[in-house]
């Protein structure tokens, strides 16, 4: 009855657990967010960036283009999208088409705040004779065709401030304006800008943001699409709601036919719903207890891996088919289990040391997908160990398709013969790869990304479009404070303008030119002289020109208010396009654990000619100011550490292999034997991934480290001495199921168009196969030696 | 008395057309491949005591090249070509690009005299209502700003000129200030 008892409570358990996990899984919340597919541990800079990826205002950007059509129908549909969407100012922070309306306001921010802003306000700016030399520049000015409109400020502003100002901004890249709205280089595409408040990883509220975008563009109706318009959408947030959907039909589809796929297997293998079922039970424990593993240990669980999810399916079965397929008449199951539960148990571990590398990756998404399935192998096989013999009636066998075994045999045995073709073909592909070794991997840091490259293309274009050019140099400031940051900025700013006017820099862009320290601001402000001095300085400089008397007394009020304004605070440029600007490269960083809090200013460079003398002058330790940052040597640098770090990880899951293989068969001849078809497999598998055009990521390694994880299984079994003909014969047949159902599951990943499941999909696929089949050809016997050795 | 006639040729309108019109300026002046020629302007600014002068020459290429040259007071050089506006000032160094599209009023300007150099209706007619008045030995064109922007600078620009030749252009602005050019073409 102890036995009795222990099923009871083995029951009792697993009910439990699964109620568990279910209450676990319904509080879980689940997401796409893209960066967990990137680095987490890496240098403060590049935390930075991966920060702004995920709620930084680059995060918040949505790039509309609408195309096809004439330019002004297309300029059209751009301000009525423009004014739609300014009606819901709950979503969106900013709307910019390059209407004038909102550059107003820019240029309005601009006048006002002037002698705040320029840089050229400065002791003896407002001097007799740098205000005599600014009086004949603006004579000859006034006459010119933009004179009409100099005019109008001129006795506002006679040392040209706001000209000044507005030069400085013009080398800045921006779109052509077309028919007064932005248009693409070309004029195929008109261009919006949409800054949505929530951040890039609110998927639900981006998904609203991107709706509210289809339904403007679609509110003129017949008009626009008549007119053959086209809307395209890109940004951060348009990635990660695709993403979203993509995985979601993705897991959706592939589990759908997966389960469908394994279970039309167990029918036709035992042709009884009952099986069925029950084959079944292993399964769906195991994708339970693999979803609320994740939620427990990560908070959120990735949708991603859901989509991972659909290998469980076809690696779970495995253990129900093995259990029913060693049930023999008249052998209760816990017997026939307890024959194979030693190279069961073996398998399930070799499985959790490949596992076990992805969860000590740095990546937060593969460390989901490890301990997803470890999680998931683990229960699956202890529900087929401890509650499905409970489960199964008393007497059942199963009548497992056995016309299909002494085929399988014969096949199995006659493998041998492919020894030596199969060497041969190993040694050739070793001489391939190590012939291409200069060439195996992708060096993309890119390739990491789960967006689609048809998705990246069309971001590349319509980022060169809107005229944002791809930064790869920026300087960066790091300081306590905000304002802190913007003074470092202007030191920064300082050896820049020395580079420009040396021709080594093209230009710059620093959060300071729109916000200047406050100490900035005060020095700007006492350099204003006081009005008498400054209209009797404006006397001396008048004399002998035509302008009118008291002309400039405007410019006299607009300085003297000026000089006693308040500073400016980043609150004054609300409303403005500026805005943007300063948040985009004035952000705040939260503290981490390699990082202290503080603010962090960024000088995008465009044009650098010599990166290592402008790093030279920046590292002057008299005033270190500032770091160049060179983004592609960063990524490049990302994704080698990245690389090493996984391929570490993937050695040590593979020696873990070995020595629990070492351990458990206490025989070195015996894990030879069982090592050699993987090892076979992996390099054949290396070799297929290579031909067919694939240069190689971290997922597949990672996909191979799984190969070996998941093939050893089949080795385990092939190795093992069977007690007679027949129980061979049983696992020859189990063997060949569990391969097939291992196949559905990553196969259907292969199919994926998430670049990490179809990576490594694909690579499982493959190699599972070949572990099979090479573990026939190299450690099969011959039909003789079947019986049990003497 | 000055007179400029942008045609090297000279080609005559065709005559037996009775009611000589806007359509049948704009062809002739259309027909115009190069000119090269004098000006000198006067402007009358409220701002100033005294009128400003200035002079120097101009070459217009058809069809949307348009260069002056200011030789005195001080030198100058504005070169339009196509959409873009170079501004040069010699004894400064200073050079500036202005990409017209980014500068609707600078461009509605220079578009008034470039345009009816070259006999482009169809460009007049999107920044300006134009009207003619005279015949065609003697025809004043008169160009009124339809954009809300421009008319708050430009009252009307009035062109002058004798057959497929422009004589003075004259801009009148809505705050009272004023400038008259005069054009001399070089001998043929």
């Amino acid at each position: 009855m102890t036995m009795a008892r222990a099923s009871r409570w083995a029951i009792a358990l697993w009910a439990g657990a699964l109620v568990g996990c279910a209450i676990v899984i319904a509080r879980t919340e689940f997401t796409a967010d893209m960066s967990a597919f990137l680095p987490r541990s890496p240098t403060p800079v590049q935390q930075i960036l991966v920060q702004q990826l995920r709620d930084g205002v680059v995060s918040r950007l949505i790039l509309i283009a609408v195309d096809g059509g004439t330019p002004a129908a297309l300029a059209q549909t751009s301000m009525r999208m423009a004014a739609e969407l300014r009606k819901h100012p709950a979503e969106f922070a900013a709307v910019n088409n390059g209407e004038d309306s909102a550059l107003d306001l820019d240029r309005e921010f601009l006048w006002r705040n002037r002698y705040l802003l320029s840089p050229a306000v400065a002791p003896g700016h407002f001097s007799a004779p740098a205000l005599r030399d600014a009086l004949e520049e603006n004579l000859q000015l006034i006459g010119s065709p933009a004179g009409a409109l100099l005019r109008r400020i001129l006795p506002q502003d006679p040392t040209g401030e706001l000209l000044r100002l507005i030069a400085q901004f013009e080398g800045v890249a921006r779109p052509e304006v077309r028919e007064g709205v932005w248009f693409s280089p070309d004029g195929s595409r008109a261009l919006l800008v949409a800054q949505t408040r929530a951040a890039g990883y609110d998927i639900d509220a981006q998904e609203r943001a991107l709706n509210l975008i289809r339904a403007a563009f679609a509110g003129g109706g017949a008009a626009a699409t008549s007119a053959g318009q086209q809307l395209l959408v890109s940004g951060p947030g348009v990635f990660s709601v695709n993403s979203r959907a993509r995985i979601k039909a993705d897991a959706l589809r592939f589990s759908v036919i997966a389960t469908a796929l394994v279970a039309g297997l167990l029918l036709v293998l035992y042709r009884s719903p009952r099986v069925l079922l029950l084959g079944l039970v292993p399964v769906a424990s195991g994708v339970l207890a693999g979803v609320a593993a994740v939620s427990i240990g990560f908070g959120t669980v990735h949708g991603i891996t859901l989509g991972f999810g659909v290998t469980l399916i076809g690696e779970a079965v495995d253990y129900a088919i093995y259990l029913f397929t060693q049930i023999t008449p008249g052998t209760p199951p816990a017997d026939s289990l307890a024959q194979i539960w030693p190279t069961l148990r073996l398998g399930l571990l070799t499985s959790i040391c490949g596992f076990a590398a992805m969860l000590l990756s740095g990546f937060p998404g593969l460390g989901q997908l490890g301990l997803f399935s470890i999680a998931g192998l683990v229960a699956a096989v202890l529900v087929t160990r401890f509650v499905l013999p409970v489960l199964l009636p008393p007497g059942f066998t199963v009548r497992a398709a056995t016309g299909l075994g002494p085929g399988v045999t014969a096949l199995a045995a006659s493998a041998r013969r492919l020894r030596w073709p199969l060497i041969a073909v190993t040694v050739v592909c070793i001489m391939l790869l190590s012939a291409q070794r200069s060439q195996l991997w992708s060096d993309d840091l890119a390739s990491l990304s789960p967006i689609a490259a048809s998705e990246r293309t069309l971001d590349e274009q319509l980022r060169r479009d809107i005229g944002a050019p791809d930064v790869r140099y920026l300087v960066v400031v790091d300081a306590a404070d905000a304002d802190a940051a913007l003074a470092g900025s202007e030191k920064v700013a300082a050896h820049l303008d020395a580079a420009v006017a040396q021709s080594r820099l093209a230009g710059f862009e620093s959060p300071a030119a729109y916000l200047p320290s406050s100490a900035a601001q005060r020095a700007r402000q006492a350099a204003i002289p006081a009005p008498a001095v400054l209209r009797e300085n404006l006397r001396e400089a008048q004399r002998g020109l035509p302008f009118r008397a008291g002309l400039f007394e405007p410019f006299v009020r607009d300085a003297a208010a000026a000089a006693t304004q308040a500073p400016l605070q980043r609150a004054s440029l609300d409303g403005t396009a500026l805005a943007l600007k300063v948040d985009s490269l004035l952000v705040k960083r939260t503290a981490s654990a390699t990082t202290a809090g503080g603010w962090t200013a960024m000088l995008p460079l465009r044009g650098v000619v010599d990166a290592a003398a402008l790093e030279r002058d920046l590292k002057n330790p008299s005033d270190h100011a500032g770091v160049l940052i060179d983004l592609r040597r960063e990524s490049d640098a990302l994704y080698q550490s990245y690389r090493s770090e996984i391929v570490t990880y993937s050695l040590i899951g593979a020696v873990a292999i070995v020595l629990l293989l070492l351990v458990s068969l206490r025989s070195l001849r015996r894990v030879a034997a069982v090592l050699s078809p993987l090892a076979a497999a992996v390099i054949v598998t290396l070799c297929l991934l290579l031909a067919s055009g694939n240069a190689l990521t971290i997922f597949h390694i990672v996909g191979l480290l799984l190969v070996v994880a998941v093939g050893s299984n089949y080795a385990l079994f092939f190795e093992r001495e069977a007690a007679d003909a027949g129980q061979r014969e049983r696992t020859l047949v189990s063997l060949l199921f569990a391969n097939v159902t291992t196949l559905i599951g990553f196969g259907l990943l292969a199919f994926s168009k998430v670049p990490l499941l179809h990576a490594i999909g694909g690579t499982v696929a493959i190699g599972a196969f070949l572990s099979l089949v090479f573990s026939a050809v190299l450690i099969g016997r011959p039909r003789a030696a079947l019986a049990r050795p003497a | 008395m000055f007179v400029f006639a942008l045609a090297a040729g000279g080609a005559a309108v065709a005559a037996e057309t009775p009611v000589w019109d806007i359509e049948q300026l704009m062809q002739g002046l259309s027909k115009v491949p190069a000119a090269k020629g004098k000006f000198v302007e006067r402007k009358y600014l409220a701002m100033l005591t005294a009128p400003l002068d200035s002079s120097g020459t101009l070459v217009y290429t058809a069809p949307g090249r348009l260069e002056k040259n200011t030789l005195a007071p001080k030198p100058e050089r504005l070169v339009l070509d196509q959409d873009k506006l170079t501004l040069e000032y010699p004894d400064r160094g200073q050079r500036r690009v202005l990409a017209l599209q980014n500068y609707p009023v600078v461009w509605a300007f220079v578009e008034s005299i470039r345009s009816t150099l070259a006999g482009d209706y169809q460009t007049l007619n999107r920044f300006y209502r134009a009207s003619v008045a005279g015949g065609e030995e003697q025809w004043r064109l008169s160009l009124k700003p339809v954009d809300p922007k421009m008319q708050a600078v430009v009252q009307e620009i009035r062109i002058g000129g004798s057959h497929n030749r422009v004589r003075t252009i004259e801009i009148l602005e809505t705050q009272g200030d004023r400038s008259v050019m005069t054009i001399t073409e070089d001998g043929p």
